[in-house]
């Protein structure tokens, strides 16, 4: 560990001279400004930018693509906050009550908590890059397919305590997003499942279009249908950034959200989803403004964020210590290593240990220059929300349009887009929560898949799962988890009854 | 345009980078006009890679007056290449990057467009695939593999990529080889070499099986043993592999790449692509480009290249194609059925709410803007369906002066599409004119 952070200390030496810290900046500067746009997660964004990084020497292309990483991260969530259109995976949750707080006129405090947030966790991730790199890449590659499958069974069963107020309609929300998330091929046998002939549905529908869908497309239509009924949005109401109130609020969930994240992307079960959304249903949960889920609750922003930028520095564990590449964009960071004729893994910490601790340092850098740059942007962006309204639903509607297309340069993806914001309008119209539809449709198919794999890899039966120790605790803690307060609630309640029999 | 304008400046910081491109004669243009290259997959992956690199070395090189890169991606391939075959036929400007897992994606999705419909060019570049095993496996060469597989095919699990992919092709020509039934291949598919590889690493799987470069930091560093690589030769870059072929398992495979033009061009038009594509693979950026990502040349022309299509059809076809239909997919059925059931239960409790005057009215116009979204881009084009789409909404929400809304959505629709198309690259449906 001394040596760690004696190597650290060389590594701020290279981040710190002037040409690394412009390149980092020039790196979080662009990686915001291109992850901003709709349709466009940090992985494209990579993509698109790492043509840029070729003829650099390599330790500043590193930086760079550090600062591009991060910043990607961290322009996802804005769009996601103010715009209701997320871009990738990872922002899809924050969309949920950042828009909300957006509408309410605490656009701002969303913003800012997201900002703050991310700092916190990227931080305190990256300290655990440094730290803990080796033991927790050790037990990450312990876990196989049947761990992942109980985790993500896990949440389902923490995630269910927050359905909505109708358990009916909440599980039935659920059942649209498992539905959605059905579409395409069968992990087993690739056969084709209700994709209706369509060759084009074979791939499944992409979350991303499916949650711009839901949230932008139906939105706008409900929007239209209520006319005056559905009230002004309300561009600014109280500070521009977070009230005394909201930083007592967030800074827990910034810390539960690293802790979440980190671990899980360590993980090498992929994606940001699982730790968004298990943040989500852990502050839903712990939450004391019950009242506000639905309607902005900062929690529900702070959390979610905190977890996507540790789960974003968990996912680097793997990749600088084994060369794992755990995720899309770490996928395009290895490549991106390879194009510099370097092998990432155990021999590069050796190897190159100017280059990996300087890309290393250059994170906290980064970080540091992020949060500067980002906190001004807020109240430039909150302006947005100033723009007329018919304006505003229009510009959403076309540039989501946009970002639909861009994922795939597919016409097929704008049907799908319109359909599932059919789907979502009449969801809204009867008064069906969103959020449950989204844990069906980004949990659903990892589940199966994860089932099929610890199905294969083990002799086939239900064995393969609640045989291995590490699953079957896994299971037994989530559904405590899952079943716990209620049972303390009962058990409360209880003794009152006995005590005032007279009650009705 | 950031793009080119960074690499430019980036190019005059490197001087290797600069000499290479003064050093190289540049060559007379093969094309007069724009060059389309599809690449029938997302940004990121080995095709739109190779989309792209090709891109950047004709332009580098001015082969054709520019180059664009279009990205079709869905069911591997298949989709683009049915695209590419019914929009650009005729069109004397214009490739389409394929390859192995299109060959057998052609056959496992059923795609009534296949690769005898397209013009064959030339085969560019591949890679070999290793089989692999943890360090700690008992199995240390690839007969102890063999020998496991016939004692008990379902007991050995492969890890590797996607289904129906280069590497589940592999496992399945083995099985072939040695005896042992195709279908009961015990294939586990990662999405991502990084997934797979953990899988191996840890132990939960019996072997890895994965082009050579997703396994060759970890065989260098000792962490996972290799068994055999799929190429007919040993190669120069792992020369202390062996090949399957000389332990005993007659089987090659390459995970190779190449492009085609469209069906119904001339003989010259097809010459002058032939030639251009040529130029570009002999280019010194091109070399370097396949060196730099560890893709192994395998240049062919296109009468060659056309031959080995067929061929590689003949062998992966029925590969791949006798996949075990699932008897009744009830799991799908409970689950369509269960949300039905619900939603109607739920729906009774939900409140309608009330519909304000014009609730009607507002949602058709919106209805009309989301069909312009959808379906007017391929006709006329981006800008002026977008700018259908923005007015219409604009007056669903209020703002009854089109005029004044068309002009706003215009120009908001020609600031995306630059954004889009001119700086970042992602082609949008073009202008119509």
């Amino acid at each position: 560990m001394g040596e760690s952070l004696a190597a650290l200390g060389n590594g701020f030496l290279v981040a710190l001279t002037p040409m690394h810290l412009l390149w980092c900046l020039a790196g979080v500067a662009l990686g915001t400004a291109v992850g901003v746009l709709p349709g466009i997660g940090p992985a494209l964004t990579v993509s698109l930018l790492l043509p840029i990084t070729y003829s650099v020497e390599p330790t500043a292309a590193f930086i760079m693509f550090a600062g591009i990483y991060y910043g990607a991260m961290y322009g996802g969530s804005t769009t996601s906050i103010l715009l209701n259109t997320p871009g990738e995976t990872a922002t899809i949750v924050t969309a949920l009550e950042g828009n909300a707080m957006a509408r309410a006129g605490r656009g701002g405090a969303a913003l800012a908590t997201s900002a703050i947030g991310s700092f916190v966790a990227g931080t305190l991730a990256t300290a655990g890059l440094v730290l803990l790199a080796q033991p927790a890449v050790a037990l990450a590659l312990m876990l196989g397919p049947a761990e992942y499958f109980a985790l993500i069974v896990a949440a389902f069963a923490i995630v269910t305590g927050t359905l909505g107020d109708s358990r009916v309609r909440g599980l039935a929300s659920l059942g649209v997003g498992l539905t959605l998330g059905l579409v395409g091929l069968d992990p087993r046998d690739g056969q084709a499942r209700l994709t209706f002939g369509s060759r084009y549905l074979l791939d499944g529908i992409d979350p991303i279009i499916a949650a711009v869908g839901l949230f932008a497309v139906g939105e706008a239509i409900y929007a239209a249908w209520l006319g005056a009924a559905a009230g002004e949005r309300v561009p600014l109401k109280g500070s521009l950034l977070m009230t005394r109130e909201e930083w007592r609020r967030s800074w827990k969930p910034w810390l539960r959200g690293t802790a979440i994240g980190f671990p899980m992307g360590v993980i090498p079960a992929g994606g940001s989803e699982l730790p968004t959304l298990m943040s989500y249903a852990a502050e839903r949960r712990l939450s004391s403004h019950q009242d506000e889920w639905g309607r902005g609750a900062i929690e529900g922003v702070a959390g979610p964020e905190a977890a996507n930028n540790a789960a974003a520095a968990g996912t680097l564990v793997p990749l600088l210590t084994l060369g794992l590449p755990t995720s899309a964009t770490a996928a395009m960071l290895l490549a991106a290593f390879q194009q510099y004729g370097l092998k990432p893994g155990p021999l590069l910490f050796s190897d190159e240990p100017s280059l990996v601790w300087g890309m290393i340092a250059s994170l906290f850098v980064g970080n540091a220059l992020l949060l500067a740059l980002n906190l001004p942007l807020v109240g430039i962006w909150v302006r947005l929300l100033r723009v007329p309204q018919p304006y505003l639903h229009a510009g959403i509607l076309v540039l989501a349009s946009v970002g639909a297309y861009s994922v795939h340069g597919s016409a097929a993806d704008l049907i799908a887009l319109a359909a599932v914001g059919v789907i979502g309008f009449a969801l809204r119209l009867r008064d069906f929560p969103l959020a449950p539809v989204v844990i069906g449709l980004l949990l659903g198919p990892m589940a199966e898949l994860q089932l099929t794999r610890a199905l294969a890899v083990g002799d086939g039966g239900w064995r393969s799962v609640l045989g291995r120790p590490g699953a079957a605790t896994i299971l037994t803690l989530g559904l405590l988890v899952a079943v716990a307060p209620a049972a303390v609630n009962a058990l409360r309640r209880a003794p009152e009854q006995e005590r005032s029999p007279t009650r009705p | 345009m950031i793009r080119r304008l960074l690499a430019a400046c980036a190019l005059g910081s490197c001087p290797a980078l600069a000499s290479t491109a003064r050093s190289q004669a540049i060559p007379q243009a093969q094309l007069r006009e724009p060059l389309t290259i599809m690449a029938p997959a997302a940004p990121g992956g080995g095709w739109d890679q190779t989309a792209r690199l090709m891109q950047q070395v004709i332009q580098g090189a001015a082969l054709a007056p520019s180059a664009q890169v279009v990205n079709a991606a869905g069911a591997a391939g298949t989709i683009g290449l049915a695209r590419f075959v019914t929009a650009e036929r005729g069109n004397g400007n214009a490739l389409l990057v394929t390859g192995l897992v299109m060959v057998s994606g052609i056959v496992t999705n059923h795609s009534p467009v296949t690769l005898a419909d397209v013009t064959p060019i030339a085969r560019l570049s591949g890679e070999f695939e290793v089989i692999v095993v943890p360090a700690a496996s008992p199995i240390r060469s690839l007969p102890d593999l063999v020998a496991e597989l016939r004692r008990n095919p379902r007991g050995v699990s492969w890890g590797g990529g996607s289904a129906g992919g280069t590497d589940e092709i592999l496992a399945r020509l083995i099985a072939d080889a040695v005896g042992v039934s195709r279908d009961s291949v015990n294939y586990v598919a990662y999405s991502g070499g990084g997934q797979a590889l953990a899988s191996i690493l840890g132990g939960h799987v019996t072997a890895g099986v994965s082009g050579l470069g997703e396994f060759a930091g970890q065989i260098e560093s000792g962490a996972l043993r290799a068994l055999a690589i799929s190429s007919p030769e040993r190669i120069a870059a792992a020369p202390t592999i062996p090949t399957l072929i000389e332990s005993g398992v007659d089987v090659s495979l390459m995970n190779w790449r190449g492009v085609v033009a469209p069906p119904g061009i001339t003989r010259a038009e097809r010459a002058r692509l032939e030639a251009l594509v040529a130029a570009m693979a002999g280019a010194p950026a091109w070399r370097e480009a396949l060196a730099r990502n560890g893709w192994t040349d395998l240049f062919l022309g296109a009468d060659a290249f056309g031959d080995f299509i067929r061929d590689e059809t003949r062998r992966i076809g029925p590969l791949v194609a006798q996949r075990k239909a699932s008897a009744v997919p009830w799991g799908v059925g409970i689950v369509v059925a269960g949300t039905l059931a619900l939603l109607l239960v739920g729906a009774r409790g939900g409140s309608l709410p009330a519909a304000s005057i014009g609730a009607r009215s507002r949602v058709t116009l919106l209805g009309i803007a989301l069909a312009a979204l959808v379906g007017l881009p391929g006709l006329i084009g981006f800008v002026p369906s977008a700018a259908v789409a923005f007015t219409c909404i604009a007056h669903a929400f209020g703002s009854t002066r089109v005029l004044r809304n068309g002009a706003i959505g215009t120009a908001f629709a020609v600031a995306a599409f630059l954004l889009f198309a001119k700086v970042l690259g992602i082609a949008l449906p073009p202008l119509p004119f």
